[in-house]
């Protein structure tokens, strides 16, 4: 890798950890959430500072230039966390639904509710009247 | 004699779920139907977040009315009917099409057949056969979908007449991945439920738009082979 890639790496790396502190302490970001960004953020610094670990492993896996690799386990992070959203978002949404389904119910219940007590006033104003 | 004995088909309980999205030209004949001929079924619309005025006609006439603040889709509306049928008591929840093209005097055919099966289909092609348009291909196709993957022969799956007994409105209100489609039906089958087919007649949409044009047509056929043959077989079986 050649050391304007790994300048221009760490810089990237420090401004995404900056970035997400500050939506943290914005209030705006959920810490777990922001744990990967941190921790790609470390792991790039990492290989930018020793470039020789990834050396090795493209040597292993037969890459020819270690920059390939670095971008190989990034498209592979980036899908996993797309999966991973993918994956939250069918949650949120069946928790969406159940609770529209649970108001919904309730909100027939509280009018039926209303109008059957509405009826029985109705009923017992009749019976003083009778009376 | 308790009273559990005496009961059949006859006065077994049974909601009708009308899941109504825009359908404001068309509600008011079904619902009106519904309570002046046959008062011996409820019923409860569903109202799917509408954007016309499906919700204040059926206010303004009183009818029994679920009104979801936000728009669901047709599988979570009539999951919404699922959930308040089970949790009130009812014996049998019937799938009924807010736009008039389902005809009421048909459940009374279907209700005695829930009696041995647990899900009861208003089937247009028990008896007829089946007319020779696109439509009806897309129909072929998921029916040989199902033959291959289940072994039953469901000459009408995409008929949106459905009936449930309570076992299956249990398990359609609480559960994700239950849309009331074709690929729930045959994965349901193939955990050992029991489906029966009833003739019925259906009348063609009167006014308002149907939801399916060509591409959703399209995307609809894709999604359900994908789900029959593939996807369904790995889920974990129900119960």
């Amino acid at each position: 890798m050649s050391i304007v890639l790994r300048i221009i790496l760490v810089v990237a790396c420090v401004l995404t950890c900056a970035y997400t502190l500050r939506k943290i302490r914005k209030s705006q970001m959920q810490i777990e959430d922001s744990l990967y960004w941190i921790l790609i953020s470390f792991g790039l610094v990492i290989v930018s500072i020793f470039p020789e670990l990834v050396e090795k492993f493209s040597e292993l896996c037969g890459v020819g230039a270690p920059v390939n690799f670095v971008f190989l386990v990034m498209i592979f992070l980036l899908l996993l966390k797309v999966f991973l959203m993918s994956l939250k978002m069918s949650q949120m949404e069946d928790k969406m639904k159940k609770l529209v389904q649970r108001l919904t119910i309730q909100k027939y219940e509280d009018i039926k509710e209303d109008t059957e007590s509405e009826q029985k006033v109705d009923l017992e104003a009749c019976q003083e009247e009778w009376k | 004699m308790t009273k559990e004995h005496e009961r059949d088909e006859k006065n077994m309980k049974t909601l009708i779920i009308i899941p109504a999205y825009n359908e404001a030209e068309n509600i008011k004949r079904v619902v009106d139907n519904l309570i002046k001929d046959y008062p011996q079924y409820d019923y409860i619309v569903v109202n799917d977040g509408s954007r016309d005025d499906t919700k204040k006609i059926c206010r303004e006439n009183h009818y029994n009315l679920l009104d979801c603040p936000v728009n669901l889709g047709l599988a979570g509306a009539v999951q919404t009917g699922f959930v308040y049928a089970y949790e009130n008591g009812y014996e049998a929840a019937l799938q009924f099409d807010g736009d008039g093209q389902h005809q009421p005097q048909f459940i009374a055919d279907m209700l005695p057949e829930l009696m041995e099966a647990d899900i009861v289909i208003g089937s247009r092609f028990v008896t007829e056969s089946k007319p020779k348009s696109l439509r009806m291909l897309g129909s072929n196709v998921i029916q040989v979908c199902i033959k291959l993957t289940t072994g039953v022969k469901i000459t009408d799956p995409t008929s949106g007449m459905r009936l449930f007994n309570r076992k299956m409105m249990e398990a359609f209100a609480y559960n994700m991945n239950y849309g009331p489609e074709p690929d729930t039906i045959s994965y349901l089958m193939r955990c050992g439920a029991k489906v029966k087919e009833v003739q019925v007649e259906m009348l063609e949409r009167v006014a308002g738009e149907s939801y399916l044009n060509l591409k959703r047509s399209i995307m609809y056929m894709l999604r359900m082979c994908v789900s029959i043959l593939l996807i369904q077989r790995f889920r974990k079986k129900w119960k």
